[in-house]
């Protein structure tokens, strides 16, 4: 079943190709106007506590900018790690996504030492690896179960999340849910996760699962992989892919607060975007003001 | 009618007359002195002749006064493509660039977990009404996109059909009443951006109802009159929203001036705004409105400069007197018009920088939305007057007394500047230098903070045009929904021991033309002058404590 490693390589492939088009799409957008958010991280300590900005300043145009660097990257951390702003707003509704998100970074974890673990020598440190894939795959498997279920429950029964959630939202929990399911029913026959490594194995000497499985690749492995190639086909896809979206959001929205000064990148943009030549053919807004001299009336009703 | 708590997105193109109703016994309890019944004005009904020619579908309130129902089915049909033709221009980098990677963002990514409904004070003065829940226009907006729009944002006329739509979740039927309530809808935000402060993917359902708004303005050409037909044209008209041209602005100021010196002059200081003064350090904008509305503002602000020995001037120029620019809640090309024509002003006059005066939402059009208008080689520099204030007050330009300040006075903080551009400690300097300290106050200040301030506080409830939108029935829904949450914050900052004192005068710092409006009102319909409360700007406040002047600035002051 050479066809299951091939589908491994691609879901991979596309895991990371989609994603990458679709961070790059974003980056291909034009610049747009300012959506300063406070606090804003990349402001000096003492300001970011407040929530202040370089516009406390008198002439602030005339005096340098700080980037709070290291700010900046403790808040982008705190907010992947943790999801900090659903922990502080929303805590109840924390304990579930948090536990599913956790339990996909522990599957991730998982993913790389089932690659080191395929491949290191039989010794101390594989078995080190091992007893930490244990633990890695047996939280992921339990935490993204128990934030798939309790996700899909609270949208199921609980009104103001039910109106809400579209058929594929619910979909989009399933597969998730199926994925971590099928993994710890694999794990349930295969304490220390070998699948994980046999599957990591076959990818990178290009062999067929069969090697580990002269029998046939069972049922219920066949199902893991074809679930976990889905999803990762799936996600860059679909909203999943927030990891993509939520850099743009912080870094390029509400963080992005850079003035437009002379000479500065900004301005560089503004006066390449203004000396594109004008497309005829190109979309107009209809109301007579948009194109019309300054005074030009809406025909309103009075 | 639907009930409010078991509104879904879907439901916004029932057939039925008006999708809710409210009733002050829905809304939010209010704390002490209003939490008895007889306390509260309530709504008053609108009159039918309203309801029968515009569109009250919505929650039997009126904000767009320029969009009369259809009368035909060809009407109907004629306004469903007016606005899908409008989705498609917002969905457009030819039409909508400046703002797309924003829109897709929020379009996409929205995990509808709910976070920024327990951020809206709209949704919390209702009582929880899905209606007002930030996610649900957005949500019927998303839908439209998903069953009426391709992937790259062409419109399918006739939508899409099949499972896969409704399996996405376009599952939406188009009719004349979606699109005439999801414009009114798009009414009922303040544009706070207190929900995408908290979303826990930086997302901005607050940027839908502004979006939705530029539909109905720019493309099918509704807009409600105060923020369009008396906003934003009679500004370029005239050279002010308030309709006052050149002659008129020249008299009131030279007035004002002679209010100043007879007053406060004390027969040896004669007080004169510099006007038209070419090469100027600074050209200092106020809203317009401050002239007619509260004009002891404007008046504070030229006895403070003068007193300082600022090299500053007005404008008399077309848009050089008026910093109000309200294309910034509805429609992007007045905003850029306005904003355009302000910087030539600068420009003209030869000045070093624009200074903006106590308006929220002038900071913002003029600082941040202007910023990427056009290379920063040619904008004159904009700034708060709050940095400059504080450090005048701080460095001992004026001879304060505290003292003089002896009165318990809540901070409003204005979400545009505040939230919007971080300016948040200056006023703060400036209250701690001003006001008597360890008589009133809280949190160890010697004035009062709401319980979320900075930038974590409220909106007035006036905010995004509200304050100016007088319409019909409009106030009602503003006066009982949107201030409500302020009217909150304000009672609980003076606790009932002050409130309800009558003998002490108690005054609402609101440092914006746009949340005094808003203060007027929340005082006017809740009867707070019952309790001695008064309204007003920083800078009076500034003045007030100044020793150089015998009486004090405040007319509630005077009077006692």
């Amino acid at each position: 079943m050479i066809i299951l490693t091939i589908l491994c390589w691609v879901a991979l492939i596309a895991f990371i190709g989609l994603s990458v088009k679709k961070f790059m799409d974003y980056g291909k957008l034009p610049q747009h106007g300012r959506q300063d958010l406070y606090p804003i991280p990349l402001e000096s300590d003492e300001k970011f506590r407040y929530g202040g900005s370089y516009m406390e300043e008198d002439k602030w145009y005339e005096k340098e900018r700080q980037h709070n660097l290291k700010r900046e990257l403790i808040d982008m951390f705190e907010e992947m790690l943790f999801i900090k702003k659903l922990f502080i707003h929303q805590n109840k509704f924390w304990w579930l996504s948090y536990s599913l998100h956790l339990g996909m970074y522990a599957a991730i974890a998982w993913s790389v030492l089932c690659l080191i673990g395929a491949f290191v020598p039989a010794g101390v440190f594989s078995t080190i690896i091992i007893v930490l894939t244990t633990l890695a795959g047996i939280v992921a498997g339990v935490l993204m179960t128990v934030g798939a279920i309790g996700l899909l429950c609270k949208r199921l029964f609980v009104r103001e999340f039910k109106s809400y959630t579209t058929p594929q939202e619910y979909f989009n929990l399933v597969i998730l849910l199926a994925t971590s399911a099928f993994g710890l029913l694999n794990w349930l026959g295969d304490m220390t996760f070998g699948f994980g490594r046999n599957i990591a194995h076959a990818m990178f000497t290009f062999q067929s699962l069969e090697v580990f499985y002269p029998e046939g690749v069972p049922a219920v492995l066949v199902l893991f992989i074809l679930c976990l190639a889905f999803i990762s086909v799936y996600i860059p896809l679909t909203k999943l892919s927030h990891y993509v979206g939520k850099y743009y959001t912080f870094h390029k929205v509400i963080w992005d607060n850079a003035p437009n000064m002379p000479g500065s990148k900004i301005e560089a943009n503004i006066i390449a975007a203004s000396q594109k030549p004008k497309d005829p053919n190109a979309l107009k807004w209809s109301a007579p003001h948009e194109n019309g001299p300054v005074e030009a009336e809406m025909p309103v009703q009075k | 009618m639907k009930n409010g708590k078991e509104l879904r997105p879907r439901d916004m193109g029932d057939m039925s007359e008006q999708l809710i109703e409210l009733t002050v016994a829905d809304l939010k309890p209010l704390p002490a002195p209003f939490d008895k019944p007889e306390m509260e004005p309530g709504f008053k009904a609108p009159k039918a002749e309203w309801n029968e020619k515009y569109n009250s579908e919505l929650d039997g309130f009126i904000a767009i006064d320029t969009f009369e129902r259809p009368k035909t089915k060809e009407e109907e049909d004629e306004l469903v493509q007016k606005f899908l033709r409008g989705v498609e221009k917002m969905l457009s980098l030819d039409t909508n660039g400046g703002i797309m990677q924003v829109l897709n963002l929020t379009m996409e990514y929205c995990a509808k977990c709910n976070t920024c409904s327990g951020a809206c004070h709209i949704f919390e003065a209702s009582n929880g009404n899905e209606l007002y829940r930030p996610t649900y226009r957005a949500e019927v907006l998303r839908m439209i996109v998903k069953k009426y729009f391709d992937k790259n944002g062409k419109l399918i006329p006739g939508g899409k059909k099949g499972v896969m739509v409704k399996f996405v979740g376009g599952d939406i039927d188009l009719n004349w009443e979606t699109v005439a309530r999801l414009g009114e809808l798009s009414y009922r935000c303040n544009l706070c951006r207190r929900c995408a402060q908290t979303c826990p993917l930086a997302l901005d359902n607050g940027l839908i109802a502004r979006e939705i708004r530029k539909i109905f303005s720019q493309e099918m050409g509704y807009a409600p009159k105060p923020l369009h037909e008396k906003g934003t044209q009679l500004q370029l008209k005239t050279g002010s929203s308030t309709g006052m041209s050149k002659v008129p602005f020249l008299d009131t100021v030279e007035f004002l001036d002679e209010d100043a010196t007879d007053l406060f002059g004390e027969g040896v200081t004669e007080y004169k705004t510099p006007m038209d003064v070419e090469g100027a350090d600074i050209l200092l904008i106020h809203n317009a409105g401050e002239f007619n509305a509260w004009p002891e503002n404007p008046m504070a602000f030229t006895m403070l400069f003068q007193e300082a020995g600022l090299s500053w001037t007005l404008s008399s120029d077309i848009c050089g007197y008026d910093n109000v620019n309200y294309g910034l809640w509805y429609d992007d090309a007045q905003c850029k018009k306005v904003a355009v024509k302000q910087n030539e002003v600068a420009k003209k006059l030869g000045v070093k920088r624009i200074v903006i005066a106590e308006c929220g939402h002038a900071h913002k059009a003029a600082a941040i939305m202007a910023d990427r208008y056009y290379p920063g080689s040619d904008r004159v520099p904009v700034q708060s007057f709050l940095p400059l204030m504080r450090d005048l007050v701080l460095s001992g330009t004026f001879q304060i007394d505290p003292n003089r300040n002896d009165f318990p006075v809540v901070l409003h903080d204005p979400c545009n500047y505040v939230r919007q551009m971080g300016i948040v400690k200056p006023q703060r300097d400036i209250l701690k230098a001003i006001m008597k300290p360890g008589h009133y106050g809280n949190m160890g200040l010697p004035y009062y903070e709401m319980k979320d301030h900075g930038v974590n506080n409220y909106c007035c409830g006036g905010g995004s045009g509200f304050a100016i939108m007088q319409s019909m029935s409009f106030p009602q829904w503003r006066n009982n929904i949107a201030h409500r949450k302020k009217l909150e914050q304000i009672l609980e900052a003076f606790g009932p021991e002050v409130m309800e004192n009558t003998d002490i005068p108690k005054y609402i710092c609101a440092p914006c033309s746009n949340c005094k409006g808003a203060m007027r009102d929340i005082i006017e319909h809740y009867g707070l002058h019952r309790y001695n409360v008064h309204y007003g700007g920083l800078v009076e406040l500034i003045v007030n404590a100044m020793t150089k002047y015998s009486s004090p600035y405040m007319e509630f002051l005077r009077d006692e």
